[in-house]
């Protein structure tokens, strides 16, 4: 709850990410189309569409891994430090679970030594329950922990923004929806410095649960389509599934998908 | 442990009961010495010098195994960050790898004389192409997200390298090793074939020559034996070293 106090004195309305008329295209083809975008500080947004329309190319724009084609422009806070987590853990086989997190801490500009990267990747592994697993092998992990870990990396670096690209589509439903809980409470958790959390994912149900927007994106070439507001309460729990607002919700997004 | 020994245990009886038939075989029906030597024949001419012979081959062909597999790495690096290389000199691999290693040995000798020198290169030639296609194809095969994970933190293409390229690609390295761990033996003995004053291809030929086979036939196995030790040794260093590697994924 902390996180949302806070946001509500100072922040909340500031800026994290811009996209402004952002097309994109891969050759001939055209993935995006004038897309258009605003994400908050101190925010859960989630972009739901149709597979293959382009929702993890909006990801790789907001990394830089892409460039918007001429006209469009992709703008972040000053100092905006970001986290990204896949739709596959791609975890390193050959590392160990805290090799693994300590990796990206050591690469690039290697913000951190040795001891430090190795006491934040202690740190990640701990608020992700793995602590127990400290110098396990990916290969000796369940799925759901493998993702864990590919969370913990993420958050080792210590991100504003985390953006996640499908991160619970390869998981199975009672593992998914474990997860689903226990990012919202490292999202609201003041041990973290994540204020914003940007999620991929062609779940209606699992974006209704999550977040506090829902972006809505049309089919190939995508565009945004609609942008809902989720008017369940800020702090989220198992069993909001049954409110009234959360089925009212997930039916306007039904009904939407239906004239896409 | 236990299943080690019991997994073990149906070859070695399945060898021990062919050696068995070969010996009554030879026994009952007379076999002549120079067409089919008995097992007891064949153990009772392996010596000293048998043994001098296979460490010779041994060395020669350990040492082209090792150098070819140098070479073999450095080129495909450079293949992977070369496009323009990798067009021009792939397809001069190949021609390489096409030509039949028999046709060159002579060449070879010619070249280098009957020493060490022939057979190491001879050996080198056989086992360049395993490697460098190997290494090509696991240097290559990153995963995308993975690279954009690196990407994402600004990994350099020096730490690419070190910490994504070069371990992903170590099952491959290790699958052209085991592959090339045999053909090392293959290429030592040709050489010798051709011009040599020891090593086990050198008796393999003399022995020919006296119709001697039972001195013949202690040679072929002391060859298989060079290629089996080769092999295991590669074997037992790619479960050390790509542990996360489970047999059967390859």
């Amino acid at each position: 709850m902390a996180k949302q106090e806070q946001a509500s004195v100072s922040s909340m309305n500031e800026i994290a990410v811009t996209l402004k008329n952002c097309s994109l295209s891969f050759g001939d083809v055209p993935v995006l189309n004038n897309v258009s975008l605003d994400i908050y500080n101190n925010e859960f947004v989630s972009i739901l569409g149709p597979s293959g329309c382009g929702k993890s190319t909006l990801l790789r724009l907001m990394l830089s891994l892409l460039q918007p084609n001429a006209g469009g422009e992709v703008k972040l806070a000053k100092d905006l430090s970001i986290g990204m987590v896949f739709q596959k853990p791609v975890l390193m086989p050959w590392l160990t679970a805290i090799q693994n997190i300590v990796l990206p801490l050591t690469i690039g500009e290697k913000r951190f030594s040795k001891k430090e990267a190795r006491d934040k990747a202690e740190g990640a592994l701990r608020l992700v329950g793995l602590q127990d697993f400290t110098n396990h092998f990916p290969h000796q992990l369940s799925g759901g922990m493998q993702q864990r870990i590919a969370i913990a990396r993420a958050l080792a670096a210590d991100p504003a923004v985390l953006l996640m690209d499908e991160p619970f589509g390869a998981l199975d439903e009672f593992t998914r929806e474990k997860l689903n809980f226990e990012l919202l409470r490292l999202w609201e958790s003041p041990d973290t410095s994540l204020s914003t959390v940007v999620m991929v994912t062609h779940s209606i149900q699992e974006s209704v649960i999550m977040s506090n927007r829902i972006v809505m994106m049309s089919p190939r070439p995508a565009g945004v389509d609609a942008i809902i507001p989720v008017p369940l309460p800020a702090h989220r729990e198992v069993g909001m599934e049954e409110l009234p607002e959360y089925h009212h919700t997930v039916n306007e997004l039904r009904k939407r998908v239906k004239h896409l | 442990m236990m299943n080690k020994i019991k997994s073990s245990m149906y070859p070695i009886s399945f060898a021990l009961g062919f050696i068995v038939l070969w010996e009554l075989a030879v026994r009952l029906f007379h076999v002549p010495v120079y067409l089919l030597p008995a097992p007891s024949a064949v153990i009772e001419v392996m010596d000293g010098s048998l043994s001098s012979h296979m460490l010779v081959t041994l060395t020669e062909a350990l040492a082209g195994f090792v150098l070819a597999n140098i070479l073999g790495m450095i080129t495909a690096v450079i293949f992977v960050h070369s496009k323009s290389i990798e067009k021009g000199a792939f397809p001069l691999a190949i021609a390489l790898k096409t030509t039949p290693l028999v046709a060159l040995a002579p060449l070879l000798v010619v070249w280098m004389g009957t020493g060490y020198s022939s057979k190491v290169v001879a050996s080198m030639l056989i086992c360049f192409f395993p490697i460098l296609v190997n290494s090509v194809k696991g240097l290559k095969a990153i995963e995308h997200e993975a690279w954009e994970l690196f990407s994402t933190y600004k990994g350099t293409k020096a730490e690419i390298f070190w910490k994504l390229r070069l371990p992903t690609s170590l099952p491959y390295v290790f699958s052209a090793l085991k592959i090339s761990s045999s053909l090392a033996i293959v290429g030592a003995i040709v050489g010798e074939f051709v011009g040599a004053n020891k090593g086990l291809g050198y008796v393999v030929l003399v022995s020919s020559y006296h119709m001697d086979t039972p001195i013949m036939f202690s040679a072929i196995i002391a060859s298989a034996l060079c290629g089996l030790l080769l092999f295991w040794g590669i074997s037992w260093l790619e479960k050390k070293v790509v542990f996360w590697q489970r047999a059967d994924d390859l």
